[in-house]
């Protein structure tokens, strides 16, 4: 036996020399490649891992957009106060209510080598307004009846009636409005644009493995000068809590989002900033207003008010946001004053005095649809459980995925569903597409002609106070008669590491766009 | 020459097992999809997408074609080894190339992971025989409760706060592939093979201190004994070889949990294996990527069946002969 224990004591020993061996012969490459790369801005795009295509014609996911942001410039864009300001077009003008003139800038050239023109702008929008693009944002541009080059810098759209949001959609967001190079797209065809795009900004296809990552190289020619940093590797990284060890062990400089639930960890750290601001988004619960028993206002109304919406922004999203009255977030408030209604404020009493107006009775069943990550599951699980509670329903929560779940929406086949959507720039886009009775995301079957003249006011309406006004009135009339229920607003969030900087950070959860003035070190 | 002929038999019906198999599972892989909620236009084109482009997306990829004529063109095709290209998580790529790409990421991770609880047990299990009753056979009989106890995603956090964030030594995501550089690979790796290694090298070490103990005590080993063999000599030749036949059949089995297995653990660590591109895949109502996967995941647990069976029948000498 003392033989074979000795054999056995020194086998171990070996076998777990070997290991460790294994596991560190790589590290010198790893580190060694990784410098050998630098400088390089390592920017993950957390979150998801999907990206189809990067022609903004055709692109509809937010991870589309953030590289197509940086890949591409529109004629207008949002600065760092969120005020509209030039890109494409050094000025712009409002000829009359239906006429918008562009002078575009001189000397801007493609990453290819071509030069930029009004052809180009104009290729650009008739090709999302062309049925066979398929784009999913022709409907934003469906209004433009006629583009016309004048001279040879300048292009005007004019649209049927005043239209205030084509502005907006003229910004580098996720708005399809970007300009290609009609020469590029031409020559290489649609399929192939759409893996190697050719824009005007300062960043174009190096490398792109789907679901994996994306490296950009710099375009030194960019009218907006040549990157800092000139190589950008975008590891796309499914769950944001792995993108947050990514930036804790160093792997990434930069994160497009960040876990809720560690903000407030992160922001103890030294070598980590958090980047936040409130967002330009929405959550809330969406309600089949054709179906039992939220087809009943006095019972869509009573469970409104059997709910605290800010015990949700503090279970949820970790108080990382705000509770809003609406489905607009606070930036498109008039005079950043929230609406005031009682049909969204938590009042048990109320709620169940209104709830005894409806036909249904406590005990009453319903289903919300749950979906996504945890954050998204608990919206729905606290929300039952509030309710229930004030109001002795027994409403319960199905869990799902989005995608199942929004089908089954779109067909009109569920009670209720959580929701939420993000990166809009205009109200029409949170209003008009939410409650107008042909809107996209209208998956309430609620319909109110009151509600669309006072949408196509807002459309109308070009002064952008007046133009607030409007909406509030709007969101005063949807909580009346309450097709869906309100929750709140997040912020956004990016991580970056401290030794980076020059990531300005906009409320529609933007990316790509501030890679060229980010520097390391 | 009778082995090599059984063998053959074997392998050829193998074969038609997996054919028969192939072609069961995809028909109710492919029509459970269809079944299923889900929209693969709302996945490719966002929930803005108009009419039209629904429409556009729909004839494109033909699913406004009856179910079993989608079925029936799919197979025709696939039997001629063309599994056409994704439609939602990586448009117009072919799908053979992405399993191409795919496929050697989960096989390295998986069979490093292999390595590592082969490696663990065979040592683990050793020990704790030749210590029977010990405190060495109480560690490493604690182990294997708490490597089979751990939730593998868990256990990846454990060592990414362990070793890449507090102690820095392994990176905390990433992963760069075996075709890029091995050694990398082989360093990157080994935190995902480590957390998906653990619950195999628990299941190995009680398999094997299990069959190596009962084996320990059989008649043959005693008689080896009455020959005045040396105890390292007859623990290789006739303890360990013969304890090696159900430990080898359980490592088979859990070969196969290895490509659904390391799902979680490539999310974490970021591998790009075919488990998180299937996953990815049903979210987002890939049909012909969920086909394709669906079709990689039976023929990769039979090929290693029945290279199981093979080892097995070389180390049963009853086989051989």
């Amino acid at each position: 036996m003392a033989d074979t224990k000795g054999i056995n004591r020194r086998q171990t020993l070996k076998l777990g020399a070997g290991a460790l061996g294994l596991g560190t012969i790589g590290a010198p490459y790893w580190q060694g490649t990784a410098q050998a790369q630098a400088p390089t801005l390592r920017a993950a795009i957390t979150g998801f891992n999907v990206i189809n295509t990067l022609d903004p014609a055709k692109a509809s996911l937010i991870p589309e957009f953030y590289i197509i942001y940086g890949v591409f410039n529109s004629l207008l864009k949002f600065n760092a106060k969120m005020e509209i300001a030039p890109d494409l077009a050094e000025s712009f003008s409002i000829v009359d209510p239906k006429t918008l003139e562009f002078k575009l800038r001189k000397g801007v050239k493609f990453q290819d080598g071509s030069d930029f023109s009004a052809d180009d702008v104009k290729f650009s929008i008739e090709r999302v307004l062309d049925e066979k693009t398929a784009s999913p944002n022709r409907g934003k541009l469906q209004s433009i009846t006629n583009i016309t080059i004048v001279g040879s810098d300048t292009i005007r759209l004019e649209t049927k009636a005043p239209f205030a949001p084509l502005l907006n959609y003229m910004t580098n967001t996720r708005t399809a409005t970007q300009i290609v190079s009609r020469n590029a797209l031409k020559t290489m065809g649609d399929e192939a644009f759409g893996k190697n795009p050719v824009g005007t900004g300062r960043y174009r296809i190096k490398d792109w493995k789907s679901g994996e990552m994306i490296e950009l190289t710099g375009f030194a020619g960019a009218f907006e000068g040549a990157p800092k940093i000139m190589n950008v590797r975008c590891p796309m990284i499914a769950e944001e809590s792995s993108g947050m060890t990514a930036i804790l062990g160093n792997q990434v400089d930069l994160t497009s989002t960040a876990p809720f639930a560690d903000i407030p960890t992160l922001e103890q750290k030294q070598d980590i900033r958090v980047i936040k601001q409130a967002g330009l988004n929405t959550r809330y619960i969406a309600l089949n207003n054709k179906k039992a028993p939220f087809d009943d206002v006095h019972f869509r109304r009573a469970v409104s008010m059997a709910f605290d919406r800010n015990v949700l922004v503090k279970a949820v999203i970790f108080g990382e946001g705000i509770a809003t009255p609406g489905i607009l977030p606070p930036s498109m408030w008039p005079d950043n004053k929230p609406a005031v209604s009682d049909w969204v404020q938590f009042n048990p009493e109320r709620s169940r005095a209104e709830f005894a107006k409806s036909k249904y009775k406590p005990g009453q069943e319903g289903t919300i649809l749950i979906w996504g990550s945890n954050w998204w599951r608990r919206i729905g699980e606290i929300f039952v459980g509030q309710v229930n509670q004030v109001l002795g329903t027994k409403l319960s929560v199905q869990a799902s995925d989005f995608n199942a779940g929004y089908a089954r929406a779109k067909a009109g086949d569920y009670d209720a569903m959580v929701m939420g959507w993000l990166g809009f720039v205009d109200p029409d886009e949170f209003m008009g597409e939410m409650v107008g009775s042909k809107g996209f995301r209208n998956i309430h079957s609620y319909a109110s002609e009151k509600m669309d003249a006072l949408l196509e006011k807002g459309r109308m309406e070009l002064d952008p106070m007046k133009r607030k006004l409007v909406y509030r009135e709007a969101e005063l009339l949807m909580l009346d008669d309450m097709p869906l229920l309100p929750c709140f607003t997040s912020n956004v969030h990016n991580l970056m590491r401290s030794n980076a900087s020059g990531f300005t950070q906009l409320p529609y959860s933007n990316f790509a766009d501030q890679f060229g003035t980010v520097q390391i070190g | 020459m009778a082995f090599a002929g059984g063998m053959i038999r074997r392998l050829t019906n193998r074969l038609g097992g997996v054919f028969v198999l192939a072609l069961l599972g995809s028909a109710a892989v492919f029509f459970a999809m269809r079944m299923g909620a889900g929209d693969p236009a709302i996945a490719a084109l966002g929930d803005f997408a108009t009419p039209e482009a629904i429409a556009v997306f729909r004839t494109k990829w033909g699913l406004d074609q009856a179910v079993i004529l989608q079925y029936w063109k799919w197979l025709l095709n696939a039997l001629q080894g063309d599994f056409g290209a994704s439609m939602t998580v990586a448009a117009n790529v072919p799908i053979a190339k992405l399993i191409a790409s795919r496929l050697p990421n989960t096989m390295f991770i998986g069979l490093y992971a292999l390595t590592i609880a082969v490696l663990i047990s065979l040592s683990a299990g050793t020990l704790s025989v030749l210590r029977h009753g010990k405190f060495a056979d109480t560690v490493a009989t604690s182990f294997a409760v708490l490597g089979i106890s751990m939730p593998d995603f868990w256990l990846s956090y454990v060592l990414i706060y362990i070793f890449a964030l507090g102690l820095g030594i392994f990176p905390s995501y990433g992963f760069v592939t075996p075709a890029e550089s091995f050694s990398a690979a082989l360093y990157s790796g080994l935190l995902p093979a480590l957390a998906v290694a653990a619950p195999m090298a628990a299941a190995f070490t009680r398999i094997l201190r299990t069959a190596l103990l009962e084996t320990l005590h059989r008649e043959h080993v005693r008689v080896a004994r009455s020959f005045g063999f040396r105890e390292a000599f007859i623990f290789i030749h006739y303890v360990m070889r013969n304890a090696l036949i159900p430990y080898v059949t359980v490592v088979g089995l859990q070969i196969r949990y290895i490509l659904g297995g390391t799902v979680v653990v490539e999310r974490i660590f970021g591998v790009p294996g075919i488990g998180a591109l299937m996953v990815d895949a049903a979210f987002a109502r890939d049909y012909p990527v969920v086909q394709a996967c669906a079709l990689t995941f039976p023929i990769g647990v039979l090929s290693v069946n029945f290279i199981v069976d093979l080892i097995c029948a070389a180390l049963n000498p009853r086989e051989t002969t």
